[in-house]
């Protein structure tokens, strides 16, 4: 805490997060936050941890899977048994301090174990809750697991991806709808901080996962309500423009096309392709054209990008002003220009890991930006100096603690 | 108005914000602020306005449902920025504004004397937020960005599709832009906090492909550490056995996720098959990767000899995470949905006796929740309004402009 002193200021500098949520979507909230300058306490099992710390690709520190290393960035890990009457009252006395509480239990949980909202609100009027759920604090579905994956297939997305007609794939990746929560959370918890500072008053923000992935799906909704359409699969393209989608190139790498303009066709046929004749008005000059031709517009341009390597599809792309980007492998994102001079990928030493690197902050704020101090923590790490500084607690009472295995 | 404005107290109520941007990217960030009470003006071209009100499926009034629901809550301002008196106009409007946000390509606002320099000169304390393909630097920052080529350029569509066969795209074309929509939002909220102390604003950079890439949890580190490259994995994803779709009798899909072997033991009594959770057969996850295939097999056969109604009882009485791929005839049947309100009607003018569904305003909070007032606007519906009380322009200077065709 000391060492911020010399630090730039974050926008985020003095407020204070328990983060007592598991895996990524409560949680990715609370990392924002703590690249913004928030301090961070992860409230975690003494013995278990954050089941995240487990998952995916494993480290050579036993507690920490190079996905958790990356999302845990800049917290402090904070032990403490919530099934034990102690560490009940030691969270309870932790989270009167803090403004913000994100968790990601079953709904119900937290009031179980005596610290529900009402419970908490009464301690800390103005406190911020954040719960993150499968399907919300209310409703009939409410005491289902929730997954980001089940959340795709409730939420409408899973539906649309794949070709027409056959098997529905995972929409590029699984925790997507994680992430979209933890997004959707971290605008509720600055809304609701503004909103205290007004008028001294927390609230609850209430997220399902899988109306964080129902919200982003721009007309699907309206365009049934009122012409009862269903969208189906559309496979690599959209029905909505045309050359629109992926396309192979002759190195067997993949490039994607989006003429969302006539302009854009042209651009596309007459400079890139060499071929004026068709962005005729008489051909496919014209999206109406497109449309009712588009498996030959789709070949036409399919056995083009399959005439040259990427690279070169890209050049005369570019040069024309064709919207055209590589369908990029982490392979390819490593050796990026763009990526290197935006410094998208900011490598970390992790003490009994080595190097590890990770995606850097986002949003990029010109004047304060934010910050990648650590990666994620060891389990427990800053129990005492949190419980100590924050709660008072001596060396004795620690260890006694330590000892009941409440913390 | 009047009617609706008895009490209501919001986060951002007395905060005014332009939006010069089009589509779904940085408009979405201005969508969220007016949910939350901001008065956003929706700043378009004179002529056609924001080609958004051509994206998708048309309504009898011209414009389409994508934009009837994601201009929700704006003013409609017409003024051509690239006249004098126009981009004069747009600077006494920013001078009043806390938020501007724009997604033109890097350099356009600059060419027209409305780069974030000149503005925050006059306006300090002016918060910017910047979406564009590839972000204000960098060298593809010239290049025209879309969501389709963000989705491919950022990793995700690479990831989305049967092995070996063509990427499909992620679900839904727009993903990108509404990721892009969240970050900014994030963004324009830390710096606004950020002035409460220091008075002064900034601008925020987003490039779609960033946010897409944010997303995309271990990819980075695995690739770094192990050179690890991942590849397509169709219906399934590769942490844990069984994730993926699965086939119903009659022929819906349905999503399951055993990330733990608990779980795997409660989908197999929704099976009727306890005997596969043993330790000799399936019961460790280490065991299930290895035969992967096999118990792929089991469950799509079991999932394939019953309709997926009786699929989703079966789970839901034995807590095995499950859930449909719900199309939005599923989802507008659907109870959750219904409870939660996550569809809303609203009408709108032009379109007297039709009813637009929209999904509703999320996040969800507790004590000051956003709002859907109006849907998008026509286009310079508030042009004169806007003019006369926020700049005090008399009736004959208004004539003039619209003489002019500045507005």
């Amino acid at each position: 805490m000391s060492e911020q002193a010399n630090e730039q200021p974050l926008p985020l500098d003095g407020i204070r997060v328990v983060d007592v949520g598991t895996f990524i979507a409560g949680p990715y909230s609370a990392s924002i936050m703590a690249e913004f300058g928030a301090e961070v306490y992860k409230v975690e099992h003494p013995l278990a941890g954050d089941p995240f710390r487990r998952f995916g690709t494993a480290t050579k520190r036993p507690d920490s899977s190079l996905a958790w290393l990356s999302e845990a960035r800049n917290k402090k890990s904070v032990t403490m048994d919530l099934r034990m009457p102690k560490g009940v009252e030691l969270f309870r006395r932790l989270v009167e301090k803090c403004d913000v509480l994100i968790e990601n239990f079953r709904p119900g949980a937290l009031e179980s174990w005596g610290v529900g909202w009402e419970d908490l609100r009464k301690v800390n009027p103005g406190l911020v809750m954040l719960r993150v759920t499968g399907y919300g604090q209310t409703g009939p579905y409410r005491d289902r697991p929730g997954f980001a994956h089940i959340a795709h297939a409730i939420g409408g997305l899973s539906y649309l991806a794949g070709f027409p007609g056959q098997t529905p794939v995972v929409p590029g990746s699984t925790p997507l709808g994680d992430y979209m929560s933890g997004l959707y959370g971290v605008i509720g918890i600055l809304l609701a901080l503004r909103q205290r500072d007004k008028t001294g008053r927390g609230q609850v923000i209430d997220i399902g996962i899988y109306e964080a992935v129902f919200r982003q799906l721009d007309e699907l909704a309206a365009a049934y309500g009122m012409f009862g359409k269903v969208r189906e699969r559309e496979g690599a393209g959209t029905v909505i423009a045309c050359p629109h989608g992926h396309f192979r190139t002759r190195d067997d790498k993949w490039v994607a096309i989006a003429c969302t303009t006539d302009k854009m066709f042209a651009r596309l046929a007459e400079e890139a392709m060499g071929r004026p004749e068709l962005s005729s008005s008489a051909l496919y000059g014209t999206k109406a054209k497109r449309l009712a031709a588009r498996k030959e517009v789709d070949a036409l341009v399919g056995a083009w990008t399959m005439s040259l390597s990427r690279d070169e599809l890209m050049d005369k792309c570019n040069e024309a002003e064709v919207p055209i980007g590589a369908l990029n492998n982490i392979a390819d994102i490593f050796a990026d220009p763009h990526y290197k001079a935006r410094g998208n990928l900011t490598t970390m030493d992790v003490p009994g890991v080595g190097e590890v690197v990770v995606p850097s902050v986002i949003p990029r704020l010109s004047r304060t930006p934010g910050r990648i101090k650590t990666l994620g923590p060891p389990l427990g790490n800053a129990t005492d100096e949190v419980l100590g500084a924050l709660l008072d607690l001596n060396q004795a009472e620690l260890k006694q603690l330590h000892e009941a295995r409440v913390i | 108005m009047v009617a609706t404005e008895i009490k209501r107290d919001f986060p951002l109520k007395g905060m005014l914000v332009i939006d010069v941007a089009t589509f779904i990217a940085a408009p979405y960030c201005a969508s969220i602020l007016g949910e939350f009470g901001a008065d956003v003006l929706k700043v378009e071209h004179p002529v056609g306005g924001d080609p958004c009100r051509g994206f998708g499926t048309a309504t009898r009034r011209g414009d389409t449902l994508a934009w009837l629901s994601e201009a929700r809550n704006k003013k409609s301002v017409t003024l051509d920025l690239r006249s004098k008196e126009g981009a004069k106009i747009f600077r006494e409007l920013c001078r009043k504004a806390d938020v501007v946000c724009e997604n033109f390509r890097p350099g356009t606002l600059e060419k027209w004397g409305l780069g974030y320099e000149v503005l925050a000169k006059e306006n300090p304390g002016l918060v910017m937020l910047r979406v564009s393909g590839y972000g204000q630097d960098g060298p593809y920052r010239d290049r025209p960005g879309f969501a389709r080529i963000a989705h491919a350029v950022g990793g995700l569509s690479y990831l989305a599709g049967m092995p070996k066969d063509t990427p499909v795209t992620p679900g839904s074309t727009t993903l990108g832009d509404y990721l892009s929509g969240l970050y900014g939002a994030v963004g324009v909220l830390l710096a606004l906090k950020e002035k409460e102390r220091s008075g002064l604003g900034q601008f925020i950079d987003v490039a779609l492909y960033e946010s897409v890439f944010r997303l995309t949890d271990e990819l980075a580190p695995a690739y770094g550490m192990y050179g690890t490259v991942r590849e397509r994995h169709g219906p399934h994803v590769r942490v844990a056995v069984p994730i993926g779709h699965f086939r119903t009798k009659d022929d819906k899909w349905i999503a399951f996720a055993c990330t733990t072997d608990k779980l795997w033991a409660r989908l197999c009594d929704a099976m009727g098959r306890p005997e596969l959770a043993s330790s000799g057969l399936y019961g460790e996850s280490a065991r299930r990767m290895e035969a992967r295939h096999e118990v792929n097999q089991i469950v799509a056969a079991w999932a394939g000899s019953l309709n997926r109604d009786e699929i989703l009882d079966r789970c839901i009485a034995s807590k095995a995470p499950c859930g449909p791929l719900n199309n939005i005839a599923d989802i507008y049947g659907d109870r959750q949905f219904a409870a939660r309100q996550n569809l809303v009607p609203r009408e709108a003018p032009g379109l007297e006796g039709d009813v637009v569904m929209v999904p509703n305003v999320f996040p969800r909070l507790s004590e000051t929740p956003g709002r859907i007032d109006s849907l998008g606007p026509q286009l310079g519906e508030h042009t004169d309004e806007v003019l006369r009380d926020l700049l005090g322009l008399s009736p004959e200077e208004i004539a003039d402009l619209h003489e002019k065709r500045v507005v």
